[in-house]
């Protein structure tokens, strides 16, 4: 690169009138006009935005607030070339307007709209001298698209992470095992049961007994909507398990439509213990520890 | 008194009898077992036997079956039954084999087991019931 | 190797004899041989057997006369193992068919390298290294066939040998070649130097199944495998627990077979368990895959119960030819 003459002889091929050192100002030139008309551009871009009707979740005072800094982050890039500090702040807004609701979609799209309104005004500057326009159009397109690349990647990053966690707090809310007294174990069950969620259930459950100590355990499932049979299986299994551990299940909340499918795999629903609301399994649940718990009173020395 | 050291025991306290399986067994020992144990049971005239299988990683179709007979051998005896110790892991992988141990009592634990005999056993006492006739 | 030969000797049928011997012996110290070192040792050797046979004629001419052999009596356990080796070699060599000498040959003695070999046979670089393997491998199944002197016993040994000399796990599946090892002597003689050779897997385990004795140490052996792909523990407790099942299926109605545990990684990571025997095959699969058929009537198949702990579970039975299990649990992802 540092010999001129190989440079100057590519570059006088298609710009005669040019040497390196020109081409080299072109982005600087490009940077400074964004700075200059920055006011007039951002307002440009917003109304474009609320053309379009994209991030409606936003506050015209946020809406003013993030496109400032998008707009400053933007420039910068073009700048300095370096995307880090762009990154982090893509991240630090996704994570901001994921929670409001704000898609992928909407974020990929006021990028390009700034992409394209940024576009305009060089097109506008510079559309007297054509070779001109183009190489400055051939300077800014690379960055921009990268600029564009890099905000979409971090929210869509972001936004998997955030999914990741809430599945992870759902599926540790979905499952709980709450030990409620001595000996007693209650495990509400919320949501679509899957099998992959059944077979986490039974674990959690089994080892809960062993950690707790539990004589009694309340499977509730009001809060389950239909099973299917494989899970229904997984359920018949877990009370049977419960029980070779030497604890006894109570299930409540059993919809008749759940109980319709363990009838159809085969489940004798008269060896199992339900009750049907989760107050009159704890009740019987209260009764059987009591049950045992005088038996124990009477023989532990 | 042992099937040997390292395998199995077989401990006496009072008219209950404590069994703890040490390690994996075999099928032979399985059934060696089964009789130091039955044979134990009517040396002392038992009123009651716990069987620990904490130690077990697996307990298949044949350990199942055995421990079944076991009880349902002490029974004819006048011994009552408990199982305790099989691991969450054991018990699920006994259920998903289509194995459990029947109407043999399972408990948490020895602690839990000798209360469990205890209550059983004593409550058959004090209510004058007779053991159930052989079938 | 033959143009250092033919240079050296104008009579044809004592050059290709020559170029045999060199051939032999090249093979015989491909083992002690740098691979690159093995076109100068062909040709160094080539030139030893050309002199040797020089000296040799001139000695036997000069000592003509003579009555008494004159060389030097070797020790004759090592000359006869020596003579022994060599003509197995030789003997492996001519089963191959003449184009796979040839390019063995050119490739191993030559130094000639697949893409010009390619060149000339019309094919590409990847096909010669292929048909090279497949070569090789045959060589050694030849080789071991003519050392031990015999011809194995049935059509499908051949197939199986090969499979197992080449390490190609696929083909060794096609041509069941566990299940023929556990019923052909010769072959499961042959197979330990076969395999031997290949690199040891360690995601694979393999149980003989004689005795009660050898359930526990099967679901052992299946536990350990299966901890390396980090199964949770109950998981871990259920392939065990399928396996002991399978494995007691073995020994009390086959009397003697094999588990196989290997670890699978593509498309999905699992393991993968194969019981065979050679036992007198299951009459009625569908019977004996049915619950209560076993575990009500005193010894239990527990065939049922594997196939409910495992993802996925075939047999096939053959009367008088024993059973094979295949029965595979996946890794939970996540």
């Amino acid at each position: 690169m540092d010999e001129d003459s190989t440079v100057a002889e590519d570059v006088s091929a298609d710009f005669p009138t040019l040497d390196r050192r020109d081409e080299d100002q072109l982005l600087p030139q490009l940077v400074a006009h964004l700075r200059e008309h920055r006011t007039k551009l951002r307002q440009e871009w917003a109304s474009r935005i609320q053309d379009a009707h994209l991030l409606h979740a936003m506050t015209p005072q946020e809406m003013s607030a993030e496109t400032t800094s998008v707009y400053d982050n933007y420039v910068e890039v073009l700048e300095t070339g370096s995307v880090e500090a762009l990154q982090h702040y893509a991240r630090d807004l996704s994570e901001r307007i994921i929670p409001r609701g704000v898609e992928t979609h909407e974020v990929v799209g006021i990028v390009l709209l700034l992409r394209d309104v940024l576009a305009r005004s060089l097109f506008e500057k510079y559309q007297r001298d054509f070779a001109l326009l183009n190489r400055v159009l051939d300077a800014y397109e690379p960055a921009a698209n990268r600029i564009a690349n890099t905000v979409a990647v971090s929210f869509v990053e972001e936004r998997e992470r955030v999914i990741r966690q809430q599945q992870d707090a759902i599926r540790e809310l979905s499952t709980p095992v709450l030990p409620v007294r001595e000996r007693l174990l209650i495990l509400p069950i919320i949501g679509v049961l899957d099998s992959e969620r059944a077979r986490q259930l039974t674990e959690q459950l089994l080892t809960g007994i062993r950690t707790h100590r539990a004589k009694v355990v309340v499977i509730d499932i009001t809060g389950a909507p239909d099973v299917d049979e494989a899970v229904a299986n997984h359920l018949v299994q877990t009370v049977d398990a419960s029980r070779l551990m030497g604890a006894s299940v109570i299930i409540t909340g059993l919809s008749p439509k759940i109980a319709q499918t363990l009838v159809t795999i085969g489940v004798d629903l008269s060896k199992m213990n339900t009750i049907g609301d989760l107050q009159g399994g704890l009740e019987e649940a209260e009764r059987l520890l009591g049950y045992s718990a005088t038996r124990q009173d009477s023989t532990a020395g | 008194m042992t099937t040997g050291p390292a395998l199995v025991s077989i401990l006496r306290q009072g008219s209950y009898l404590i069994a703890s399986i040490h390690t994996a067994l075999d099928d032979s020992q399985m059934i060696r077992f089964q009789h130091d144990l039955i044979e134990q049971i009517g040396r002392h005239r038992s009123r009651g036997v716990i069987i620990d299988v904490a130690a077990l990683d697996v307990v298949d179709s044949f350990g199942s079956r055995t421990l079944r007979n076991i009880a349902e051998m002490a029974r004819l005896r006048g011994a009552l039954t408990v199982i305790v110790g099989i691991q969450p892991d054991v018990a699920f992988a006994m259920v998903a084999l289509g194995m459990g141990t029947g109407s043999v009592y399972t408990a948490l634990d020895l602690e839990e087991g000798l209360a469990y005999l205890d209550s059983r056993v004593s409550k058959k006492v004090l209510g004058g019931t007779v053991i159930d006739p052989p079938q | 190797m033959r143009r250092i030969v033919s240079a050296r000797v104008a009579d044809r049928t004592t050059a290709d004899d020559l170029v045999q011997e060199t051939l032999v012996r090249v093979l015989a110290a491909t083992a002690r041989v740098e691979p690159g070192m093995l076109e100068p040792y062909a040709i160094v050797t080539a030139r030893n057997v050309v002199a040797s046979m020089w000296q040799e004629r001139d000695r036997h001419r000069r000592n003509q006369h003579r009555v008494v052999d004159l060389r030097a009596p070797e020790d004759p356990g090592t000359d006869l193992l020596a003579r022994e080796e060599r003509t197995a070699i030789a003997r492996a060599l001519e089963r191959l068919s003449e184009r796979e000498r040839q390019t063995l040959l050119a490739h191993e003695v030559s130094g000639q390298d697949t893409r010009s070999l390619a060149a000339e046979l019309g094919t590409t670089a990847g096909a010669v290294a292929a048909q090279l393997n497949r070569t090789r491998a045959r060589l050694r199944v030849e080789y071991l066939l003519a050392l031990e002197r015999t011809e194995p016993p049935t059509d499908r040994c051949r197939p199986v040998l090969l499979a197992l000399s080449s390490g190609d796990r696929r083909r060794q599946r096609e041509v069941d070649a566990g299940r023929h090892l556990l019923e052909c002597d010769p072959c499961a003689r042959l197979s330990e130097p076969l395999m031997g050779r290949g690199q040891q897997r360690d995601d694979l385990t393999r149980i003989p199944i004689h005795r009660d004795g050898d359930i526990v140490a099967a679901r052992q052996g299946a536990r350990d495998l299966a901890t390396r792909l980090r199964f949770s523990r109950t998981d871990l407790t259920v392939i065990s627990t399928a396996v002991s099942e399978v494995a007691r299926n073995i020994v009390r109605f086959a009397g003697a077979g094999e588990i196989v545990v290997e670890l699978l990684e593509a498309p999905r990571r699992g393991i993968r368990v194969t019981a065979r025997d050679t036992g007198p095959g299951i009459p009625d699969l569908e019977q004996a895959l049915t619950d209560g058929y076993s575990t009500y009537h005193g010894l239990g198949l527990g065939l049922p119960g594997a196939r409910r702990l495992m993802d996925e579970f075939a047999i096939v039975s053959e009367a008088g030819r024993g059973t094979t299990v295949t029965m595979t649990k996946w890794r939970q992802e996540g």
